[in-house]
């Protein structure tokens, strides 16, 4: 069993191979905003180095969100083309989920991405990793009422975040990602879309 | 290849409102073609909403891929080059043709060509009949208004463009002031069908080089429209659009008519979203008659947005050498060259 992984939701691109539970290769790359021209190419090199071909994978891992809109985009239509083409199997997790994973901390866990204007995404999941809270838009005041409730939790972060004080930088543990995930329901590739739980800014002004 | 001389080209375009994937053989034959279009989701906009197209572009684009393959009745397999869109346009529209097609080469070892947005609007003209050289594209669009010449296949040279406004861009905003819904273009070529030419409006740029410039007549027709209002009076929209319209189009003619005589010209083709005005094929089949050139102007279905274009393109791209590996990137604005 062969699962490829995705994740391009920030400044960086995460991707790997794991071939029966184990990492056989794999990318954590800053990329910015040279994450267009250089995702699929820092993805070809990597099955290169495994000497794999892309049918050769058995199941696609891909985050669909939430995060930059552009990045989320690049990967998605990837892992979206890619199991369309070759009818490999594919599912989405979010880019909270894959953050929550990285923690081990037997505390609530409270992934956090800055949305600007005093927003962030974020979602609650406690020490099982059950959902409390579900992944959503919401102003960061609002995340404090919340948080007030609970006692012990983590806050995770997955780059500067400015609008978060005490930040504990996430780096994506993969195996474990993959591991967590490899039996989630696959989907048709003609439904996989981003999640960006935000509307653009012309659909929230038609609404005001 | 698949059989000695055929080459089968499959091409994305998705630069702004448009998903499209096309197949093309050897760059003229038209295989098969489908277009996802997002007109009725951007009109309640009054425009298109860069975000929201990249939106519904990744939403479209399995599904266009895969009803093209199964009209054309082929697999992937069967296609022998990808032919991509990588700009101008709107780079967050670019990005997801530009990824689906960088990922396709990928995964089934195929070329990759590179094809820039208006070459793909001259070689829609290639599916209609053969290109003779010297030869000068006038290129017409929402984005674009460009002269370019070309000595011969993929030999390009920007003669002039417009300085401002695109004139398509100057069609729609008319439209809006006298309150045509988006995209008011078409409505305004059929109004100046049965209008007069009643208003007086400045006609643009009227100097020694190949450029353009719509900014000063859109405005003109904007403050004529606010006078009107002010004084009470009712704009006449026929009249206004006959008024507007030959203004523009005289004052593209006299530019291609320099360049026809200048340049020695053999064939005059025009490319881009308002080749489908009646009045501009009017205009441009008198001139051509006039100077004794011969004139090309593909139908409406080539003269809109569409990947036929760029597989079209891509097949003249691809005899010129020109190939791209997975570190394409997008470009919103560059250069036809």
């Amino acid at each position: 069993m062969r699962i490829l992984y995705i994740d391009t939701s920030s400044n960086y691109l995460y991707s790997a191979i794991s071939q029966n539970g184990q990492i056989i290769t794999e990318i954590k790359k800053e990329l910015g905003h040279r994450l267009s021209e250089e995702a699929l190419q820092e993805i070809v090199l990597m099955f290169e180095k495994a000497k794999l071909r892309p049918h050769q994978i058995n199941k696609i891992i891909v985050v669909n969100g939430p995060g930059s809109f552009t990045g989320i985009r690049i990967g998605v239509t990837i892992a979206k083309v890619y199991a369309w083409s070759l009818n490999t199997k594919i599912t989405t997790i979010t880019s909270l989920e894959a953050m929550m994973l990285s923690s081990n901390k037997n505390t609530y866990h409270v992934p956090v991405i800055d949305a600007r204007r005093g927003y962030v995404f974020a979602a609650i999941y406690d020490n099982k990793y059950q959902e409390i809270l579900k992944p959503q838009h919401i102003k960061i005041t609002e995340l404090e009422k919340h948080l007030s409730k609970i006692n012990k939790y983590e806050i995770i972060t997955n780059n500067q975040i400015e609008t978060w004080p005490e930040k504990e930088t996430y780096i994506p543990n993969m195996k474990k990602i993959i591991e967590y995930f490899k039996d989630k329901e696959s989907i048709s590739p003609h439904a996989l879309n981003p999640e960006y739980l935000k509307l653009t800014e012309a659909e929230e002004n038609k609404l005001v | 290849m698949g059989k000695e001389n055929e080459m089968y080209i499959l091409g994305i375009e998705s630069s702004c409102d448009e998903t499209s994937v096309s197949i093309v053989k050897n760059g003229t034959e038209e295989i098969a073609t489908v277009i996802a279009s997002q007109i009725d989701i951007h009109k309640v906009f009054g425009g298109v909403v860069p975000e929201i197209a990249s939106r519904h572009h990744i939403k479209n684009i399995t599904i266009v891929l895969e009803e093209c393959l199964h009209k054309a009745n082929m697999t992937m397999e069967e296609i022998d080059a990808i032919a991509i869109t990588y700009g101008p346009g709107l780079i967050g529209s670019l990005l997801i043709g530009l990824e689906a097609a960088k990922t396709l080469a990928f995964i089934h070892n195929k070329p990759l060509i590179p094809v820039h947005h208006i070459a793909g609007h001259i070689y829609a003209n290639s599916l209609v009949k053969e290109l003779k050289f010297p030869l000068l594209a006038v290129v017409v669009s929402g984005g674009h208004t460009e002269l370019i010449e070309m000595s011969n296949h993929y030999k390009f040279k920007k003669l002039g463009g417009t300085l401002d406004d695109a004139i398509g861009e100057c069609y729609d905003k008319v439209a809006r002031v006298i309150g045509l819904e988006y995209p008011g273009g078409p409505k305004i070529d059929k109004l100046a069908t049965i209008g007069k030419k009643t208003y007086k409006l400045p006609v643009p740029l009227r100097d020694d080089s190949y450029n353009f410039s719509f900014s000063g007549l859109k405005s003109a027709v904007i403050n004529l429209v606010h006078n009107e209002e002010q004084r009470g009076n009712k704009i006449n929209k026929e009249n206004l659009a006959t008024s507007f319209q030959v203004v523009a189009i005289e004052s593209i003619t006299t530019k291609v008519k320099k360049a026809i005589i200048e340049k020695k010209i053999k064939n005059v083709i025009v490319a881009g979203g308002v080749a489908a005005s009646q009045g501009l094929k009017e205009a441009m089949q008198q001139l051509a008659n006039e100077l004794n050139v011969e004139l090309s102007i593909p139908p409406i279905k080539y003269c809109t947005d569409n990947a036929t274009m760029i597989a079209a393109a891509g097949y003249y791209a691809y005899l010129d050498g020109r190939i791209a590996d997975s570190t394409l990137n997008a470009k919103s604005q560059d250069k036809l060259i």
